[in-house]
């Protein structure tokens, strides 16, 4: 019982306004249940009236057929009506289950969501959620017909002959001990068949993921021959695994609902005996007809149980995972200076990205953040634009903490511009138009020309009206990004960041994303991730980043004086571009 | 129903065999089933003879026990065959497409595509295992012991039969309007569940766009439209199924009165028999038993027949000639000889000639969309020309197995995939036969030494799936030692692509030039000093070659390149503080 009642309770927690839905459909399905007892009844007085000899008219026996007809009636109507109820119920809940999630994604960090694969969410919110329909709509009212009527039909066997319905139940403990034998090593057989199943996707997607690699290294043959036999084994364990349980569930399926067996040969000593009449035996012999299917129906309901509390925990994971602490209202932010007070952040606890790390991003200036991948570049980035919430310390702007500036206020101050940035399948013109929903057509025509796509743009089959696809993949990457400065460039946003977003995404056209980005960032607090070093040697401001903590800071120049690592990366930056330098002399 | 039963035959292929052979012995457990009509009939004609000798009781036994044991054999036996079918036609089905891939040009593959057909070959195809064996057993399965439970009664009593008959023929004819119905409302249900994955989808990956532009309230509308879709539509489904279900089985259940209504009126009239009479009132409730859960079971074989649908879809991929034999070139020229080539209607190249010498490094250089990397990707064979053709040592492309071409080129620019394995079956993938030291030294010459060295594990670090686990230069350099491991005297490379890891700019270039001595060099160049340094320069547009020659004879001439080479100037010594004033 107690593992019926927690998946139960999680639900009713979401479907808790459709509870008396809910108990209206289980009432229905009890009343089709009860319905369905009644053909039983009146065709035991059919036969008993024929065995009997009664001298009966026909319209004796179209009575009872009316009768029987009228009960198989009832009970098609009440069970139709009893799964539209709580189909209907269900729907309702699913919907806002879903609804309850999307708005969940809303208050959660971005970043969580960001670093999590998008599948998951979607996997939640379609999927899983998709899964619970059918033990939902039908768990409760099927399964309470499916227990109800071999109760109700045994408590009528019972006052027919209490004896025949002792023995009526005697197959059930046959067919269980059948079964008892291969449940054993269903656990462990379940187990390796995860496993199995999980080694074959594995191969299947590093056979399709690496088949470029596979083919340009010529080892198909080999690769080849591992995806096969993951293939093979898989289909063989699964066959092996039926073999050896087959010849128990065969008896198990066949033996358990034949009550038959046992009520034929002990319904007719009680009848020879004389302790049993034949009327009686008759209505016995089709009673038990019906009385053990409806129990294994019910026994398989376990299965769902357990995927709704599987799906139940997901979404209950995702409904209590953190949110960020943002007031609802409050001050607008100011621009002025960005200041980062012993900043403390990791994204799993136990491992930093940040370290104590205090600095300032000053108003109207040009800051460079530098260093080896993983030293927290990106991480100072995330967090200035709200991405997520420190672990400990404070973000201040204009020496207000973040935490109280409500979100919305916070994002209208930065234009984040990264190397990826995503479009929504809609047309150029609307997804330019993002940054300022009030703008003209005229004023995002002005942006596209400054960000240096209006070129490319017009050259699209329907212009700006042309549908970018969905993530923006009719457009090439360059393409993407300048939409996206363009974009952040109608946004007009006093704080812009740039993470890697000069990167060599496009080299025929760095050019004119190098004149994009000059004209996104004239006049800004700038916080910039360079992807060259040569390209951010005259910023105001260079803050060296190493394993998480602030190295060094300065200009250029000074760090080159004092900053060991500031030097190297010179240095090595410097060797790669030697070719260049030499070319202008040429 | 019928097609879609015939779908799931032709998906069966080789295992059409098991199939009919699980068929056939179903049809003989369903006469075992049958068999209890027997025992129940034993019993009633003693009854109502008043006959009280117990051997009837023993012979009831007798009939019933024979009918289990043979059911369990049977049933045994025949869900084996099933299971089998079921389990092996998929395995089949997964095997012949990954046959197929090894013939698909490897132009085709992308991202989405790639990602298309992984899906179908785990979770479509699993959902083909889990249905297709069900469905043919219960339906079928159903069908046949109905079919069965029916000839039992005609051999009863003929006219109850025509009844029988009756009711299963009214059976047919509400599943056929069923199914009619639920042909127009499928599609559109789902319709709506792909609208709701792609919003839902948009508003995850989104995320950041619509916090930051304030989307919140245009991204909540459209997830919310798109979730009440999909709510209606299933709503709107349920309500248009659930009638015919309903009517469904009181259709049924009503042939069962019609059966007791007749049985009665023949036995007033004298017209039957009372054992058969009671006979024909146990029948009643038994004989639509198994035609009522197949009619259950009829909306999984929709989803089975969806899903095949879906897997049948990898049969449209396009596969290339591979007729060749295996080539070992004398030499390692390159040369195309007026090639021609299009994707669809759009033409890439254009009569294009050229002469890699080996051991030459040739550059191409031109504006983005003017067809380098097609260019090049039809060296490694991605697609086909067109026209004209392309050789490598004298020999035309196409006259070498894939396998044979690919050993004589080592190409940097594709996605760099890495395996879940160690980092040195990694390396090793460039030569399965190489010794560790010789993995050690590709590794030294890529620069990936020091931080393999780094790693928990070293060279034994098992790494994620898709290489995820490192950085993307770092990536990049085991691909790179790759390539140096294998040693192919052709190399291909997108500079652009080598540059993915701004930090590590200077090792990744040493790891290309280790890669690139001694051998013949096609590359697409971004940086001047590569170019510079090219033994020929290729400059492309729109499809053609518009000027050939080295870097000193190009940069007096008026043209692209003279552009190209003032741009990379500029590009190179850009400052953003500079722009920001």
């Amino acid at each position: 019982m107690q593992k019926k009642k927690s998946p139960m309770l999680m639900i009713m927690r979401y479907a808790g306004h459709h509870k008396s839905e809910y108990i209206g459909s289980v009432i229905l399905a009890v009343i089709s249940v009860v319905s369905g007892m009644v053909p039983y009844f009146a065709a035991g007085q059919m036969v008993a009236a024929m065995l009997e000899g009664a001298d009966k008219d026909l319209i004796f026996y179209l009575i009872w057929c009316a009768v029987v007809a009228a009960g198989y009636i009832c009970k098609g109507i009440f069970a139709g009506i009893s799964t539209s109820v709580s189909h209907k119920a269900t729907y309702l809940t699913m919907r806002e289950i879903r609804k309850k999630l999307v708005s969940k994604l809303a208050r959660m960090p971005m970043g969580t969501i960001l670093e999590s694969p998008s599948g998951y969410y979607k996997d939640v919110i379609v999927d899983r959620v998709e899964g619970i329909e059918v033990p939902l709509a039908h768990l409760l009212p099927e399964m309470t017909a499916n227990v109800l009527a071999p109760v109700i039909m045994l408590v009528y066997l019972f006052v027919l002959d209490w004896r025949l319905a002792l023995i009526s139940l005697v197959t059930i403990p046959i067919g269980m001990a059948a079964m008892r034998s291969t449940m054993k090593s269903y656990g462990e057989n379940y187990g390796k068949s995860v496993e199995i199943g999980g080694r074959m996707t594995n191969a299947i997607v590093e056979y399709m993921g690496g088949i470029e690699v596979i083919k340009a290294f010529s080892q198909s043959e080999s690769s080849y021959k591992k995806y096969t036999d993951a293939v093979n084994d898989n289909a063989a364990f699964f066959y092996g695994w039926m073999k050896s349980a087959q010849w128990a569930m065969s008896a198990y399926n066949a033996i358990t609902p034949s009550v038959l067996l046992t009520v034929l040969p002990a319904g007719f000593i009680f009848f020879a005996l004389g302790s049993l009449p034949a009327a009686a035996f008759v209505t016995i012999i089709i009673l038990s007809l019906g009385i053990i299917e409806p129990i294994i129906a019910a026994t398989n309901y376990t299965d769902n149980i357990a995927r709704v509390s599987t799906v139940m925990g997901q979404i209950d994971e995702i409904m209590n995972s953190p949110e960020l602490e943002r007031p609802e209202s409050g001050e607008d932010a100011a621009d002025g200076d960005i200041e980062f007070r012993n900043v403390t952040f990791g994204y799993e606890s136990g491992k930093d990205a940040l370290k104590n790390v205090s600095l300032t991003i000053p108003k109207g200036k040009v800051t460079a953040l530098v260093g080896p991948s993983g030293s927290g570049k990106s991480t100072i980035a995330k967090l200035t634009a709200g991405f997520w919430d420190t672990d400990s310390g404070e973000i201040m702007i204009d020496g207000r903490n973040v935490r109280e500036i409500p979100l919305e206020a916070h994002a209208d101050k930065i234009a984040y511009v990264e190397q990826n940035n995503y479009l929504f399948d809609d047309t150029v013109m609307e997804n330019i138009r993002t940054g300022r929903a009030d703008a003209s057509d005229e004023e995002v025509i002005n942006a596209a020309k400054a960000a240096g796509c209006d070129a490319f743009i017009r050259a699209l089959d329907n212009g700006y009206e042309t549908k970018v696809g969905s993530a923006g993949g009719h457009l090439s990457g360059g393409e993407r990004q300048r939409v996206a400065i363009a974009r952040a460039m109608l946004k007009d946003a006093p704080i812009v960041i740039l993470d890697e977003a000069t990167a060599y995404i496009d080299p025929e056209n760095e050019a004119v994303i190098q004149k994009a980005i000059a004209g996104l960032v004239k006049n800004k607090t700038v916080l910039v991730i360079a992807h060259r070093l040569s390209t951010i040697t005259d910023a105001d401001k260079i803050i060296v980043m190493d394993g998480g903590e602030v190295s060094a800071q300065g200009t250029h120049a000074e760090l080159l004086e004092k900053s060991e690592l500031y030097r190297s990366m010179w240095i090595a930056h410097n060797g790669t571009k030697e070719g260049a330098e030499n070319d202008r002399s040429v | 129903m019928i097609g879609a039963f015939k779908k799931i035959w032709d998906f069966a292929g080789k295992e059409q065999k098991n199939i009919k052979i699980s068929i056939v012995l179903a049809l003989l457990h369903s006469i075992f089933y049958a068999l209890q009509f027997a025992a129940v009939f034993v019993i009633l004609q003693a009854l109502t003879a008043g006959n009280s000798d117990i051997s009837t009781a023993f012979i009831a036994l007798g009939i019933m026990a024979a009918s289990i044991t043979g059911r369990i054999i049977l049933n045994t036996f025949s869900q084996l065959k099933r299971v089998h079918a079921g389990y092996f036609m998929v395995a089949n089905k997964r095997i012949s497409i990954g046959d197929k891939l090894r013939v698909v040009p490897m132009g085709y593959f992308n991202k989405n595509n790639l990602g298309q057909m992984t899906a179908i070959t785990t979770t479509t195809l699993t959902d083909v295992e889990n249905t297709a064996p069900v469905v043919l057993v219960t339906v079928l399965g159903g069908f046949i012991n109905s079919v069965v439970f029916a000839i039992s009664v005609f051999i009863f009593d003929w006219r109850i039969g025509l009844v029988v008959l009756a009711g299963m023929a009214a059976f047919l004819w509400t599943t056929s309007l069923q199914e009619k119905r639920s042909r127009k409302g499928a599609p559109e249900r789902q319709r709506s569940q792909e609208k709701l994955v792609e919003k839902v989808l948009e508003t995850i990956q989104g995320i950041s766009v619509i916090k930051s532009f304030h989307l919140g309230e245009k991204a909540d509308k459209r997830v919310s439209e798109a979730i009440n879709e999909s709510c209606e539509k299933n709503l709107s489904i349920e309500k248009q199924m659930t009638p015919y279900q309903m009517f469904q089985q009181i259709i049924l259940n009503l042939f069962a009165v019609a059966i007791m209504a007749v049985t009665a009126a023949l036995y007033l009239n004298g017209a039957m028999e009372l054992t058969n009479a009671i006979m024909m009132f146990v029948a009643a409730f038994m004989v639509f038993e198994q035609m009522k859960s197949a009619g259950i079971s009829i909306a999984t074989l929709r989803i089975a027949e969806a899903s095949i649908d879906k897997a049948n879809e990898t049969d449209s991929v396009p596969v290339m000639d591979e007729g060749g034999r295996a080539v070992d070139p004398e030499n390692h020229d390159v040369v195309f000889e007026n090639v021609d080539f299009a994707y669809g209607e759009r033409k890439i190249l254009d009569n294009v000639s050229f002469t890699a010498k080996e051991r030459t490094a040739t550059a191409i250089v031109g504006p983005s969309g003017s067809g380098k990397t097609t260019m090049c990707s039809l060296i490694a064979r991605f697609w086909d020309v067109n026209g004209g053709r392309i050789t490598v040592g004298g020999e035309d492309v196409r006259s070498y197995t894939l396998d044979s071409l690919m050993k004589n080129i080592s190409m940097v620019f594709q996605n760099v995939y890495l395996f879940s394995d160690t980092v040195e079956n990694n390396i090793k993938f460039g030569r399965p036969d190489a010794s560790h030291d010789e993995v050690v030294e590709a590794a030294k010459k890529a620069c990936c030494h020091d931080f393999i060295m780094q790693l928990p594990d070293g060279y034994d670090t098992v790494l994620e799936e898709g290489g995820a686990s490192l950085s993307g230069g770092e990536r990049q350099r085991i691909s790179i030692a790759r390539a140096i491991l294998k040693n192919a005297p052709i190399i291909i490379l997108d500079e652009a692509t080598a540059n993915v890891d701004p930090e590590n700019e200077d090792r990744l270039q040493s790891a290309i030039e280790a890669l690139m001595k001694d051998k013949t060099i096609i590359m697409i160049a971004h940086r001047l000093k590569t170019v510079r340094k090219a033994d020929q320069i290729l400059v492309l547009d729109g499809g053609h070659i518009v000027q050939r020659g080295t870097h000193d004879e190009l940069s007096v001439q008026e043209g692209i390149y003279r552009r190209f080479v003032t741009e990379r100037e500029q590009a190179e010594s850009w400052h953003i503080a500079g722009a920001a004033v």
